[in-house]
């Protein structure tokens, strides 16, 4: 892993009377595979900083390294081809249909056919996209979120190492774009690009960055990760910024398992009623985990409400909701210990084995590090 | 549904087959048939001449009203592109006779022939090259920025982006100007004898002057039909160059 991206002391003035200074004197280096938020209030340059890259607007002063090349030596044309762009309003082709926009560029830099329709079976696959139903459809066929995942298909393409995605989810009702983000992240953990994110959502940020680009006015205020950011924002402005629910949001930014308890008060759900008894007295609780002989969660066993002649657990135990995933986010795990009554959330594997309990002084704990 | 289809079909060809038969009817009623057979190889040489004078100025038009379109939306033709369009507003306006007439008084101050095939081209090329400038102009122009952005940004050469997204996207607009042009060239065509351009317009000039209705219609039945199947080709041809993606009727 080495710096992919390098920004030395750029600034962009547009011709003009005032002056005025658009992206003013910005320096960063980004680590391959890292995704790099630019956020701030709007005219703050972040999308100007952004096209700087990709040289679709010119650098007035300073340099822009990429894997270590100066771009200003690099053709445009070679440098944008492996550049992956997304934009906010799509921009898909109309004339073309799913499968021709995504194979654009491969075609461009003279891909073989097979290479081609393989490259775009397995983006479509990638983006959640059949591509048996979508290849052969055009864009206005498609919803924008469907567009928009064909936009980010069309982007990585070429195999770019480096992306730029300018506001890509902006325009797509939240819903929709919650769930792009998270598919977004998962593609990422996988293909690892070198990502700049440019949006003025400062959730959408901290959710989406290893690192935080924070403009304002052209000029860098604060470069960290999201942590850090919520954690230390540099001056007022940052913390303005970044909203007065800071310690809330950065429950986005820890996943369940980094604050559970692991040994939850199991029982096994071929136990009789009086071992269940007894482990309601040693836990000192009201409520019991029950599981089957491989640790999967089978149901919650409450002390208060076990039928009359139930002989076992399993006759006894009830089925129950209260449980997420271990890679779900904090912010998750909490609003589920808040929306059941036991006090606590089951905290499973993907295959359903109980892993551990999260109780809210755990996640209390994790905030204060 | 089989039933349904039937009588699709019936509405979209009923009206067509008894154009063609009232037309048949009027062509044989006035002994235009007779005319025909008994001229044919002037028949053929008019039909020929006919031809020549729309189809080359239909290429012509086409061409060179689609280049000089889409120089007009290059990069810094911003304020020529709006001096161009306001004179192919204006030229527009100019009725057919006046172009054809325009053409034989003034080709001779440029010391060509004022008589003849040439300037009849000329004058139905002027004519109906404005449509073609227009809508190339305005169909690339109204193609939004974004796209054009997508595609600038993933590496497309300018060139590129013209022949595979600025003119194909722009094709339906593009068409319109080359059907209307079609259009004004097959009306116009007739007039093109009245400078000695030739054409099926003689037999419609001369039926009128010597008020035989007969050699009048043996000139103006074909026309009509000339102008249906210009019609015809340009429609079919629409449909197989522009995309199912914009073409408004596909779903």
């Amino acid at each position: 892993m080495g710096t992919m991206l390098s920004l030395q002391k750029v600034t962009k003035i547009y011709p003009g009377a005032d002056h005025i200074k658009a992206v003013d004197d910005l320096s960063f280096d980004l680590e391959e595979g890292e995704i790099c938020t630019f956020v701030g209030p709007s005219g703050c340059g972040k999308s100007t900083a952004m096209k700087m890259i990709n040289r679709l607007i010119s650098i007035t002063s300073g340099k822009i390294f990429i894997d270590g090349k100066n771009i200003a030596n690099l053709n445009t044309i070679t440098l944008r081809r492996k550049i992956g762009y997304v934009i906010q309003n799509i921009g898909l082709f109309p004339n073309m249909t799913i499968g021709e926009n995504i194979a654009i560029i491969p075609k461009l830099l003279g891909w073989n056919k097979g290479k081609i329709d393989e490259k775009v079976q397995s983006l479509l696959e990638i983006v959640n996209l059949a591509p048996e139903e979508f290849r052969d459809r055009y864009p206005r066929e498609l919803s924008g979120g469907q567009q928009q995942r064909v936009g980010v298909a069309r982007g990585m393409a070429g195999d770019p190492p480096i992306m730029l995605m300018d506001e890509p989810f902006g325009a797509i009702d939240p819903i929709n774009r919650a769930s792009l983000q998270d598919e977004f992240l998962k593609i990422q953990t996988k293909l690892k690009k070198t990502i700049v994110f440019v949006t003025h959502d400062i959730d959408e940020a901290i959710k989406m960055g290893d690192k935080i680009c924070l403009l304002k006015a052209g000029k860098l205020v604060q470069f960290s990760t999201p942590e850090a950011i919520l954690t230390h924002p540099k001056n007022e402005f940052v913390s303005d910024f970044v909203g007065g629910d800071r310690t809330l949001k950065r429950l986005n930014l820890f996943t369940i398992k980094r604050a559970m308890k692991d040994n939850p008060p199991v029982v096994q759900e071929t136990d009789t009623i009086e071992k269940a008894n007894t482990l309601f007295s040693e836990w000192d609780t009201s409520y019991l985990i029950s599981v089957d002989s491989d640790g999967l969660l089978k149901g919650m066993l409450k002390a208060d409400a076990i039928p009359e002649g139930a002989k076992t657990v399993k006759a006894a135990a009830q089925p129950t909701r209260a449980f997420l995933p271990a890679h779900s986010s904090l912010k998750d795990g909490l609003s589920e210990i808040f929306t059941h009554d036991y006090g606590f959330l089951i905290v499973v594997d993907d295959a359903g084995q109980v892993l551990g309990w999260l109780h809210t002084e755990d996640i209390k704990e994790t905030l204060k590090g | 549904m089989t039933s349904k289809l039937l009588l699709y079909w019936l509405k979209k060809i009923t009206p067509i087959i008894l154009t063609v038969i009232f037309i048949a009817w009027l062509y044989k009623f006035y002994g235009a048939w007779d005319y025909t057979i008994k001229n044919i190889s002037e028949f053929f040489t008019l039909v020929f001449q006919h031809f020549i004078l729309v189809i080359i100025s239909m290429a012509a038009s086409v061409s060179i009203g689609l280049l000089l379109g889409v120089i007009m939306t290059r990069k810094g033709m911003e304020k020529a592109a709006t001096v161009v369009m306001a004179i192919v507003n204006v030229w527009q306006s100019v009725p057919s006779l006046g172009v054809i007439a325009l053409a034989y008084g003034f080709l001779p101050l440029i010391g060509m022939s004022g008589i003849g095939m040439i300037p009849a081209l000329t004058a139905l090329f002027l004519h109906t090259v404005a449509p073609v400038v227009r809508n190339t102009y305005s169909g690339i122009k109204g193609i939004s920025d974004d796209i054009i952005e997508a595609a600038t940004g993933m590496g497309m050469t300018k060139q590129q982006i013209l022949f595979k997204i600025e003119i194909p996207n722009a094709l339906p607009v593009i068409m319109g100007g080359v059907r209307t042009s079609t259009a004004i060239i097959v009306g116009t065509a007739p007039l093109a004898t009245l400078i000695g351009g030739g054409g099926l317009g003689f037999w419609i000039f001369t039926g009128i002057a010597l008020v035989d209705m007969g050699i009048m219609m043996a000139g103006a039945v074909p026309v009509a039909v000339i102008a249906m199947l210009f019609d015809y080709i340009l429609e079919w041809s629409e449909k197989g160059l522009v995309s199912r993606g914009i073409l408004a009727e596909a779903v």
